[in-house]
């Protein structure tokens, strides 16, 4: 077995106990049991658990830098005790059982920082991460891999980052970051099948389109698959409607590689 | 509360590189401005469209703010952000424009700037440091930054008058 495959069985075989979805909804699985939405109380503790979620990279987040994204309130003794009330609400969702004089597991406190260990926690954007690097890394040298580790990315994309978060500026980067992962991913992989599966490439670029109507390889990539399937009509509509989107919304034409794909077809 | 004073804003600009009709190697940028608290966006492939966008959202947000002032005050409030836009618009893009050509170069550019400014500025400022900046770290800073204006305006002052007597 090679390593690259070694890893992706690993992956997929691996458990934690604690397993949050942040694409297309906010969900938290602990054992295995969703954690009720009502449990989370307030949803300045909802917001909390997700910002340490969004900042998993970062380490030690000091509470004024939270407070001051989170609350922004004038008053600093007000925001620190809403804080304390929001971090005590997560750890109560959390940790149930955790004695208050144990240490907590999950949201770690040096001094005044504060950072979300993740050991024990799968996060569908980290996998998002592990399947699209894997599949990058073999897109040359072992296709089927490369096929089935973008599409356990694709099928973890279930929409946009945290989308009750979409008005908060601290979810933003990481909401465009995936995004454009995303987009990425439904054309690597809608290349790699173009050949042996058209209508599924047909699929993965009008998805791809409904993240971005602007995105001109998905447009160049469904001509080329309705080409491969001999449907030129089809293929032409397509190329009209690149054409009429990248005029309304850049005032710009299609690029030479995409027109040329239907100069090919008409001269043939 | 919250956000009533915040606009923020994600550009997304990608790259087209491709061969034009004389078959010589071109670039061609495009873009997305999405407005975070408002939700709107929109594509452009000339940067001042995304500085009008701008524009617009932050005057909606400067005229929701003075909306209970006198008229005069409004006006004074409203064409000194409207001077500020002015600015923004005239340097803007050839400052995005340079970034994407040389996004290194020009971090280092604004550190040595920096770093020219004064001994107490004299270190050059890690930009990841930036974003653990507290509160009083950037109260600190908004305080020493006045202090830095009122003393290069006493400067000009000094420079005018040696001027005159020249």
């Amino acid at each position: 077995m090679s390593t690259h495959l070694e890893a992706y069985t690993n992956f997929k075989n691996i458990t934690k106990k604690i397993r949050v979805f942040t694409l297309g909804r906010f969900l938290m699985e602990i054992d295995g049991e969703v954690v009720d939405s009502k449990l989370w109380g307030r949803d300045k503790t909802l917001q909390l658990i997700q910002f340490f979620i969004t900042n998993r990279h970062q380490f030690g987040l000091h509470k004024e830098v939270i407070v001051d994204r989170i609350w922004d309130l004038d008053d600093d003794d007000q925001g620190n005790r809403d804080f304390k009330v929001a971090l005590h609400g997560i750890r109560k969702v959390m940790e149930p059982n955790r004695k208050s004089r144990n240490e907590a597991s999950y949201i770690l406190r040096q001094g005044a920082s504060y950072q979300l260990q993740t050991d024990d926690i799968w996060i569908d954007a980290d996998a998002i991460d592990f399947y699209v690097k894997l599949g990058n890394q073999v897109y040359d040298s072992d296709r089927p891999l490369a096929i089935n580790a973008y599409q356990d990315a694709i099928d973890l994309y279930k929409g946009i980052y945290l989308p009750n978060r979409l008005y908060e500026d601290w979810s933003s980067a990481e909401r465009e970051r995936l995004q454009i992962q995303a987009l990425n991913t439904y054309m690597a992989l809608g290349e790699l099948i173009l050949n042996e599966n058209s209508r599924e490439c047909i699929r993965l670029a009008q998805e791809a389109l409904t993240i971005d109507n602007t995105w001109e390889e998905a447009y160049r990539l469904q001509m080329q698959a309705y080409i491969n399937m001999g449907n030129r009509p089809q293929a032409i509509k397509v190329y009209n409607e690149c054409k009429k989107v990248l005029d309304k919304e850049f005032d710009i034409a299609p690029l030479p590689q995409t027109t040329k794909v239907i100069e090919n077809l008409i001269s043939i | 509360m919250k956000s009533d004073n915040t606009s923020s804003f994600v550009i997304r600009f990608t790259q087209k590189i491709f061969d034009d009709a004389e078959g010589k190697a071109n670039i061609q940028w495009r873009g997305k401005i999405s407005h975070v608290q408002g939700g709107d966006q929109k594509s452009f492939s000339e940067f001042e469209d995304a500085i009008a966008f701008m524009q617009d959202k932050l005057s909606d947000l400067t005229k929701a703010s003075v909306a209970s002032k006198s008229t005069e005050e409004k006006e004074g409030l409203l064409s000194k952000s409207f001077d500020i836009w002015k600015k923004v618009a005239k340097s803007g893009p050839k400052m995005v424009m340079d970034v994407i050509k040389d996004p290194k170069g020009q971090v280092s550019q604004f550190q040595d700037q920096i770093s020219q400014v004064g001994d107490e500025l004299s270190q050059k400022i890690e930009l990841d440091d930036w974003k653990m900046a507290s509160k009083s770290d950037y109260k600190s800073m908004m305080q020493t930054m006045e202090k830095m204006a009122k003393d290069i305006s006493k400067l000009s002052k000094k420079i005018d008058k040696l001027s005159k007597t020249k």
